[in-house]
């Protein structure tokens, strides 16, 4: 053993004895953790427990006396490199996820949570970080990503193959090119509608991304004639689907015979939270103008059907299509998903 | 007639059996001499061994297996392809320049791309 080693050894000793029970108990845990000196440069490790050791794969003489982030996988990664500084800040409160690397060369993910450990007087003399492997985690993450993107790849050739069989049922009859063309626009949208839940691994999705992404494909050439202003409030999966279904049918009706049918034309959607009696709900409008005017269509197609039926009873609110003359006006009023936020 | 694709060779890789009997119909219909298919790996890197193609559609998966050697015996051989594939964004390292079409896709948009990825016209076409 090299003098430094022993040097080292015996400020552990000192170290345990004056803590006393505190190191014992950290000595034991199964949580990895050490003890870094907050009085030197470079924080160095002045106490490593056996969990730390057998995480990392180092001896006690190899960790003792190396600087805190020696572990890094990445050393000059400038992001883990500030997650570690809000640590020691004590400007984080749910822990840092950092990559670390074992002896062996093996990399890690773990949270780390630094505390200070304070002297008599107050002064920060020591800090005392703990790690949690989150391997397992991060497995199960990439395990459930991967899951689901087998389910949209299963989902997106059941569409392919659905497009094919009206394809060939409807190749004879020449005439019939529009309802393909229907038939294949309305597969497309729901086809969207999986990429976007896909993206946020079905969880929920953002009413102004989903209005984006419906409206992306009638946005072409159209440049700010479509407005959407609104707070990006969490929808379930299921809401989602009906209300990207929906605004398709709405979008696709505007290039039809509404705003977006002549050269002049806009649609303006909006929404907001208003707190009601009954609980929070969205009010939110789909306003046309500058359109050709507007006649009442004589029969109610599949659409407004969608629109007026099927989106109210998936989410529990009241839809209203009022043909203006001036331009269409569609009217929403839905709970708002529990535990929206923003973001 | 001199169709779109008069005289051009076409190899499709696909496992989804009516989307690939879609898209030999479509081709076929556009006059294609030969419209060939595989379903696995191994048959389409036979195929690409055993005959010239002016183009091709490759899948990215087939039946869970990645079909990335197909596209390396198609770029070894200098056979422009467009990738199917029914996820968003993912793409093999080394490929991510070539054409892409996303399941579902309108068969227009991939008579259009290949029209691109075509050779000029041969003389007799």
């Amino acid at each position: 053993m090299s003098d430094e080693q022993k040097d080292a050894e015996a400020k552990v000793e000192s170290f345990k004895n004056k803590l006393g029970p505190f190191v014992v108990a950290a000595d034991a845990t199964r949580m990895a953790m050490v003890f870094i000196d907050a009085k030197q440069p470079g924080n160095p490790i002045i106490f490593a427990n056996d969990s730390f050791l057998s995480l990392t794969g180092y001896t006690r003489q190899e960790v003792l006396g190396e600087s805190f982030n020696f572990l890094m996988a990445h050393a000059a990664d400038a992001e883990a490199l500030a997650k570690i500084e809000a640590e020691f800040q004590g400007k984080s409160d749910g822990g840092s996820e950092i990559r670390y690397r074992r002896k062996d060369g093996s990399e890690f993910w773990a949270a780390l949570f630094i505390s200070p450990v304070r002297s008599e007087d107050g002064d920060i003399v020591q800090y005392f970080a703990s790690f949690i492997d989150l391997t397992a985690l991060k497995q199960e993450q990439a395990h459930s990503r991967q899951l689901i993107d087998e389910l949209n790849h299963r989902v997106k050739n059941t569409l392919a193959t659905v497009q094919s069989i009206v394809w060939q049922a409807l190749r004879a009859t020449p005439e019939a090119k529009a309802i393909q063309e229907v038939i294949e626009a309305r597969l497309f949208a729901l086809s969207r509608s999986h990429d976007l839940l896909t993206s946020k691994n079905w969880k929920s999705v953002g009413l102004l991304d989903l209005l984006n992404d419906a409206l992306a494909p009638f946005v072409g050439g159209r440049a700010g004639r479509i407005v959407i202003t609104g707070e990006n409030i969490k929808f379930w999966p299921q809401a989602a689907l009906a209300l990207s279904i929906a605004f398709n049918e709405l979008a696709t009706n505007a290039v039809k015979y509404g705003a977006l049918s002549n050269d002049s034309g806009s649609i303006l959607i909006e929404w907001k939270m208003d707190p009601t009696a009954e609980g929070r709900r969205i009010d939110l409008r789909w306003r046309e103008k500058d359109g050709p005017l507007v006649i009442p269509p004589s029969r109610k197609g599949f659409g407004s059907r969608v629109i007026e039926h099927g989106l109210p009873d998936e989410l529990g609110g009241t839809v209203h299509l009022d043909y203006r003359p001036s331009g269409l006006l569609c009217t929403m009023s839905i709970p708002a998903p529990e535990a929206s936020g923003n973001g | 007639m001199d169709k779109l694709l008069s005289g051009r060779r076409i190899l499709i890789v696909e496992d989804e059996m009516l989307l690939l009997m879609t898209i030999e119909d479509v081709l076929a219909d556009l006059g294609c001499q030969s419209v060939v298919s595989a379903s696995t790996v191994d048959n389409a890197i036979g195929l690409i061994d055993g005959q010239v193609f002016d183009a091709a559609v490759l899948d990215m998966n087939l039946n869970g297996t990645s079909s990335r050697a197909v596209a390396d015996a198609l770029a070894a051989r200098g056979v422009p392809f467009v990738v199917a594939t029914g996820n968003r964004d993912d793409m093999w390292d080394g490929f991510r320049d070539r054409a892409v079409v996303r399941k579902p896709f309108k068969y227009d948009e991939l008579v259009e791309i290949l029209m691109r990825l075509l050779p000029g016209r041969s003389s007799d076409g």
